[in-house]
């Protein structure tokens, strides 16, 4: 928790100073106002990142208040996601999304199962239990992406300069695949900006 | 319009009570249909009520069953990992438990499991789906409504929908119709662009698919009435949710109201059964109530109808009411009028004195008699006339000489068999013999006769009777009952004239009177044309055997009729009037005559007969005198002693004027009348004339000559010549000559004779008189 609290307050920092490499983008819904948890992916020469791929923040999706926290992980292809139960109620962790098939079945409170996300694409996870739950991680093969704060704003660091494929993907968007193509195709040695508004589908009720 | 009272009744009440029964039965009508409306409607709603109901919780039948469906597990993960065939069972699984049409998922993908998706309009289908979150409503699938339910399948976010599907087909409608109370008919519309159709059903009622159409979008939710007459229905259109909400579809509930009436049917025929047998109760009543009003009516307009025509007539009316009073009252009247007509007609044929039929009486009983005669066969009447009548009624009194008239009708009638007696006028009896010809009358009146002639008992006292009859017949045709009559009666004055106790009408001797008034006219053209004229009488002068005057005498060569006695014309003359003119020119032409007589030598006295009617008048006699003065002529003026009695001052002042003027004056016709000595005494006359009833007989010795010597010697002592009248022998006029007569007139000495002839006569006149005479002269 006081670790994600950092993460956050570091992201603003680097949001608010944009330094020589950095790419900020910053989504707005149809209605003008910000949306979070958009996932901006930026494939610098449209290649995916060679390597091994580490992010900063914890790749972990606790269970909290009958709510996946945070609603929105975005992870590399292979990382070990981690699902702590913080509530008192068991959890029925699940996914159907193709290549990132996983269920934790019923586990309690404290206890702490974790999936491996094999296969780069949107993970689609809910609680067999809950049917109110639902939760997304993304899984990437590009070492420069992120998702919007609560702002809608995302900077992407340290992008090497020249061409570039950035794209757009939020879990309900209306687009196909949820994803679309940003504007920017190549980014200078100083920082690049570019604002985005999005359509976005009203979310599965859950009775 | 309707003459007869009872149809007057009868129809308006019959026609008041059907009126009042329609209305009842109308106004039944529309309570029972408004009722019957109003139920089918409140059935309609609650039909919708329940309706919804149902469709609602069958809704949420299939929805929890897709819903079940859509969040097992199982189910999602085999949806998220495109396991074709555990999707099919699964779905296949579920549409058999619940007994569906169709069972099937939609991927989000688009992907369709579970049915053949060329079945599907997969564009329209996703995206209704896609439009909302439990998507549900009615949707065509193959042509078909169907009630299709989704269920979202979330694993966990949308991966697609379980569709359910249920054919909205008849046997679903049924099943809603069955849940109704009343017979409904239930059907489901779908729009199809702008149309509305039925879905479940063969051919499309156009009226009804408009009808929906407009409900729809005019949004009426209240059943209202479609069509008119007997296919007229309650329909209530409800609207229901499409699956797509661009379309729609309708639950149409309909209520024939002819089947919502059926139950009321036998009600309404027994009102209209009920109605009619009291219509005719009423007509039957009414008809026999006005009949017992109308019947004496028209038994009174029938009895006044007879009464009219004089027939005996009495009203049968039994009932006590008005009705019966008036026709007491009626029969009362009808007596009455009957007692006091037969009294009017008794007053009318009765003498009032005697109690004998009158004129009248008499009249109509001849008539009577005229008509029912055989041909020649007469009626006979006579009449019995009382002589002296006013001297026997002021010697008995007027009341005793009534009775005495009775008394004789009584006695004519008791002793004449079969005869009919009358009484004509105060003193004349009439009656009709039973004989049918005037022989036999006259036969048989010779022996009744004398038997009526005794004295009758008046007081106990034996008055005397005298009588005449008089006799008139005739056949049919030829007269009248008033003629007849008339005749009767000119035959009593002819029988009295001739003093005879009987006669029978002699025609002859009456001539035709009738004729005689057109005489007058005709004497007056007469004048004018010279038809008149004058004879003259020479007067022969006994001393000198000298004709010394003429008498002028007026006689009438009648054209057609001949030669008219001058007594029938101048005594008609005298009677109406024409005397004046008549005298005028017998004066005028006398006087011119004179003139012709003294031309040729003759001075002769020319007398003219004055008639009595003018000696009172002065106009007349300023006449004579004036032409007398004018032309100088020596007259003579005849006047009959009688003649004066009329206006004797006047008379004797005319007399007085004529003798001052130097016109003789002679009374004529002396001794025939009732001659007055006093009358005698007063005229200053010049001249007696003799009648010749005295002269035409006389012989020495007789009484007519002791009168005429007598009368001669009065007059001469009065200072009068004397003229004998109606000399027709030598005797006659020796005998006269001899009593000192100065004058004679008469056929021994001359009849009258024209002008010319006497100027012949004149010229060679000469008689050779008895010396003595001469002589004595």
């Amino acid at each position: 928790m006081k670790h994600a609290v950092l993460l956050m307050a570091a992201a603003t920092l680097w949001g608010g100073q944009a330094l020589a490499g950095d790419f900020t983008v910053t989504v707005r819904g149809a209605d003008g106002k910000p949306v979070p948890d958009a996932v901006v992916m930026v494939y610098p020469n449209g290649q995916p990142t060679k390597g091994p791929i580490k992010f900063p923040w914890p790749y972990r999706v606790a269970q909290q208040n009958i709510q996946f926290s945070p609603f929105m992980l975005v992870v590399p292809v292979g990382a070990e996601v981690s699902f702590p139960n913080l509530d008192k109620v068991r959890h029925h962790v699940y996914s159907f999304s193709p290549g990132n098939k996983f269920e934790i079945k019923l586990y309690g409170h404290e206890e702490n199962r974790t999936a491996k996300m094999s296969a780069p694409g949107a993970v689609a996870i809910g609680c067999n239990i809950h049917d109110q739950m639902v939760g997304f991680i993304r899984v990437v093969d590009t070492a420069y992406a992120g998702k919007t704060d609560a702002n809608g704003v995302v900077t992407i660091q340290d992008v090497p300069p020249g061409a570039v494929t950035a794209k757009l993907w939020h879990p309900y968007m209306r687009a196909l695949k949820n994803e679309r193509a940003l504007t920017t195709t190549s980014l200078g040695a100083g920082p690049a900006r570019e604002t985005v508004a999005i359509d976005l589908r009203a979310p599965a009720e859950h009775h | 319009m309707f003459t007869r009272l009872q149809t007057k009744l009868t129809v308006l009440y019959a026609g008041l009570f059907a009126l009042a029964l329609s209305l009842i039965a109308v106004t039944v009508y529309v309570a029972i249909a408004h009722n019957a409306q109003r139920a089918v409607r409140e059935e309609l709603a609650a039909s919708g009520t329940v309706f919804d109901r149902v469709w609602a919780l069958r809704t949420q039948r299939l929805h929890d069953g897709a819903e079940l469906l859509s969040r097992d597990f199982g189910f999602r993960a085999a949806v998220a990992t495109h396991d074709g065939p555990t999707i099919e069972s699964a779905v296949g699984n579920l549409r058999q438990r619940l007994g569906l049409d169709l069972a099937f998922t939609v991927g989000v993908d688009g992907e369709v499991k579970g049915v053949d998706p060329s079945r599907l309009d997969l564009q329209k289908l996703w995206s209704a789906l896609d439009a909302r979150d439990d998507a549900q409503g009615v949707f065509t699938i193959d042509g078909q409504p169907y009630q299709v339910i989704s269920a979202p399948i979330l694993s966990p976010t949308l991966a697609g929908w379980v569709v359910f599907a249920a054919k909205l087909d008849e046997r679903e409608m049924q099943a809603l119709e069955k849940l109704s109370a009343i017979g409904l008919d239930a059907q489901v519309f779908d729009q199809r662009g702008e149309q509305w159709i039925s879905a479940d059903r063969g051919p499309a009622n156009a009226a009804l698919a408009a009808f929906v159409g407009q409900a729809m979008r005019g949004r009426l939710r209240e059943p209202a009435m479609l069509g008119a007459g007997g296919a007229q229905s309650l329909v209530l259109v409800k609207p229901i949710q499409a699956l797509d909400r661009a379309s729609g579809a309708a639950l149409v509930l309909r209520y024939p109201m002819a089947q919502a009436m059926a139950p009321y049917r036998p009600l309404m025929a027994a009102v209209l059964v009920v109605g009619l047998i009291g219509a005719a109760l009423v007509a039957a009543a009414s008809w026999a109530l006005s009949r017992g009003l109308a019947k004496p009516i028209t038994a009174l307009d029938v009895a006044a109808r007879r009464l009219q025509r004089g027939e005996e007539v009495t009203v049968e009316v039994n009932t006590r009411d008005e009705i019966g009073r008036l026709a007491d009252s009626f029969n009362l009247m009808a007596s009455e009028i009957r007692q006091r007509e037969a009294d009017m007609i008794r007053q009318a044929l009765h003498d009032s004195e005697t109690g004998l039929p009158n004129r009248r009486a008499l009249e109509r009983e001849i008539e009577r008699r005229l008509a029912g005669l055989a041909p020649g066969e007469q009626v006979v009447i006579s009449t019995i006339g009382f002589d002296r009548f006013p001297q026997v009624r002021a010697a008995i009194g007027y009341e005793q000489a009534t009775q005495l008239v009775a008394k004789l009708g009584q006695r004519v009638a008791a002793t004449v068999p079969g005869v009919v007696v009358g009484r004509l006028t105060t003193s004349i009896l009439c009656t009709i013999s039973a004989a049918s010809d005037m022989d036999s009358v006259l036969r048989r009146a010779e022996r009744f006769v004398p038997s009526l002639e005794a004295p009758i008992l008046i007081g106990g006292e034996p008055v005397d009777v005298h009588v005449s009859h008089g006799l008139a017949a005739t056949t049919a045709g030829e007269l009248d009952a008033s003629r007849l009559i008339e005749r009767a009666l000119i035959a009593l004055d002819q029988a009295r004239a001739a003093r005879k106790k009987l006669m029978s009408f002699d025609a002859a001797a009456y001539g035709d009177p009738s004729a005689n008034l057109s005489l007058m006219s005709e004497m007056l053209e007469a004048v004018r044309r010279g038809q008149l004229y004058l004879n003259h009488q020479p007067k022969l002068d006994l001393r000198t055997g000298l004709i010394t005057g003429v008498e002028a005498l007026a006689r009438w060569n009648h054209p057609t009729r001949g030669f008219l006695r001058p007594d029938l014309f101048v005594g008609m003359a005298e009677e109406t009037g024409h005397i004046r003119a008549l005298t005028d020119y017998v004066l005028d032409q006398a006087i011119e005559d004179q003139a012709r007589l003294a031309a040729a030598g003759h001075d002769v006295l020319m007398s003219v007969n004055i008639s009595g009617r003018l000696i009172d008048d002065h106009a007349f006699a300023d006449h004579a005198l004036a032409r007398v003065a004018a032309t100088g002529a020596r007259l003579c003026f005849e006047i009959t002693e009688t003649a004066v009695i009329g206006n004797p001052d006047v008379a004797l002042g005319v007399l007085e004027r004529f003798a001052e003027a130097g016109v003789s004056v002679s009374i004529d016709d002396y001794g025939s009348g009732l001659s007055s000595l006093a009358y005698l005494k007063q005229i200053r006359a010049d001249e007696l004339k003799i009648d010749k009833a005295f002269v035409m007989t006389l012989q020495a010795g007789d009484k007519d000559a002791l009168l005429v010597k007598s009368t001669v010697d009065l007059a001469h002592s009065l200072g009068m010549k004397v003229t004998a009248e109606g000399v027709e022998t030598r005797e006659g006029l020796a005998a006269l000559q001899l009593m000192g007569c100065d004058l004679a007139q008469g056929y021994h000495i001359a009849k009258p004779m024209a002008l010319d002839a006497l100027v012949a006569f004149l010229d060679r006149w000469s008689i050779d008189l008895p010396e003595e005479a001469r002589r004595k002269a």
